[in-house]
């Protein structure tokens, strides 16, 4: 594998990306929207929605957004004869996953400065120190939504990618427990939604923005999602690989 | 030495049979064009040389190694202008080139040793940082092919590279590939009979997925008694054979 190959197709995916403005519009600006938007609805009518709550999960949901954009510009991508050329040359299916990846976390880290920074300035109470340790994880959780992307990416065509990732969208929303209170939850649906890494997700952004970094608060939960992106970036790869030769 | 060999070489999908048992050798340095009506196998063909497409039976040699077997080995030695502008449309002209020259790891100087010579042989220097998409058709056409020779391969495929192009950007890429001969092995598909009777060594003509005649365009137009290669092509088509 070559890495250098894949730092210039992520330096190409980065430009595509970085020149679509009407996506990174949506991108950005739909999250922040419903932040603000439920936060002010909602705030003081129960807990669930004061910020030091609703902007760490938010932060989570607005990475699902990423699944779904980097499965359309990889789908996008193969549906091409640009694709094709590639495929042509020497590298290889993890260089591309690999560039597609590297190209998505820059937006998904400015995406996060962008929630916490609009978090602050509507309620400065939010503000903590505790908040600069969310930066880093989210580049950690951000890799899971960029592999769900990517594997969806390779395995739905260019018309049915962007229902098929909403599922992510859909599942960060419903499953991570960020528009309701889950302690009363218990059996059944409670053990899918630890064992998924959607509620995982907003349990480490929630926890670390509170300052609780104890082992069930942060690490458990950031072994789970790990778990689940390594095993999507593989799928991916293998999947990308068998539709590299038709 | 021969640059390319297909031993029985056969795409199959489903119950249609898009190349039969095709058997071809290419030497080195030949241009060879390959003819024929829409549906021949041509681009299949190209597709499975260039380890695109896995065939279903049969295997192609590129420079000795096995297409099936060592695709990545078969890959250092070539490369490919798609039928299709194949080309990062958000990227500028310069973009592409050099992006494409890191794709091929070639070293940084070299790399733009070889860009400026593209930029002057194919005249880009005028929309050199523009972004693709916003080219016409034609320039980005000269962008995909010129794309494809940055690598500077031992085995070129261009698969109707002149589609789409005007006179004048026909001829120009003529002279680039005048320029090839000898030096690199050029497969090249058209539609264009007087393109393969200028540009080409010898010429293989496809019917139905099988190759039904190897010759050159002057020896084609003696077998058949033909007037022009034109006429030639037809005759051998319309009797499946020479």
């Amino acid at each position: 594998m070559s890495f250098s190959r894949a730092l210039t197709l992520a330096g190409r995916n980065f430009k595509e990306i970085r020149r679509d403005t009407l996506s990174l519009g949506f991108l950005f600006g739909l999250p922040v929207f419903m932040l603000v938007l439920f936060y002010f609805i909602f705030h003081k009518l129960t807990p669930q929605f004061e910020m030091r709550y609703l902007a760490p999960a938010m932060t989570g949901f607005g990475q699902a957004f990423i699944s779904l954009f980097s499965g359309i510009l990889i789908t996008t991508d193969r549906s091409s004869s640009f694709m094709a050329r590639l495929y042509a040359t020497r590298t290889r299916p993890s260089e591309f996953i690999i560039g597609y990846a590297l190209a998505m976390v820059p937006f998904a880290l400015i995406q996060t400065l962008i929630f916490l920074t609009a978090a602050v300035v509507i309620d400065v109470s939010f503000f903590s120190p505790y908040l600069f340790t969310i930066l880093p994880l989210s580049a950690v959780t951000c890799a899971f939504f960029i592999a769900a992307g990517l594997l969806l990416g390779a395995l739905c065509n260019e018309k049915s990618v962007g229902g098929v990732a909403s599922v992510i969208v859909m599942g960060q929303s419903v499953l991570s427990g960020m528009w309701f209170p889950t302690e009363g939850l218990e059996g059944g649906f409670m053990t899918v939604m630890n064992a998924l890494p959607f509620k995982n997700v907003t349990v480490i952004m929630q926890n670390a923005a509170a300052g609780i970094f104890t082992f069930d608060g942060v690490l458990r939960p950031l072994i789970i999602v790990c778990a689940y992106t390594v095993v999507l970036f593989t799928l991916a790869t293998v999947v990308f690989r068998s539709k590299m030769t038709k | 030495m021969e640059a390319i060999r297909t031993v029985d070489l056969t795409k199959r999908y489903k119950n249609i049979v898009a190349v039969d048992k095709l058997n071809l050798s290419v030497d080195q340095g030949e241009i060879f064009a390959l003819l024929g009506v829409n549906g021949a196998g041509k681009t299949t063909t190209v597709k499975m040389l260039t380890t695109l497409t896995r065939p279903s039976e049969g295997d192609a040699f590129i420079m000795g190694k096995s297409a099936t077997k060592e695709p990545y080995e078969v890959k250092k030695f070539i490369d490919v202008s798609m039928q299709e502008t194949a080309i990062a449309k958000n990227l500028s002209v310069s973009e592409n080139l050099s992006f494409y020259a890191d794709i091929c790891s070639i070293k940084k100087d070299e790399a733009q040793a070889r860009i400026s010579e593209i930029v002057e042989s194919f005249d880009f220097s005028s929309v050199l940082n523009k972004r693709a998409k916003t080219l016409s058709g034609g320039w980005q056409r000269k962008l995909s092919i010129a794309t494809a020779l940055i690598s500077r391969p031992a085995v070129l495929f261009l698969d109707e590279p002149t589609l789409g192009l005007d006179v004048l950007a026909r001829r120009e890429l003529w002279q680039m590939i005048e320029k090839l001969r000898g030096k690199t092995t050029i497969v090249l598909t058209t539609h264009y009979m007087e393109e393969a009777q200028a540009l080409s060594d010898r010429i293989g003509i496809m019917k139905g997925g099988r190759l039904i005649a190897v010759d050159t365009a002057n020896g084609f137009i003696k077998k058949t008694g033909a007037d022009n290669f034109e006429d030639a092509f037809v005759s051998v088509i319309e009797k499946g054979g020479v």
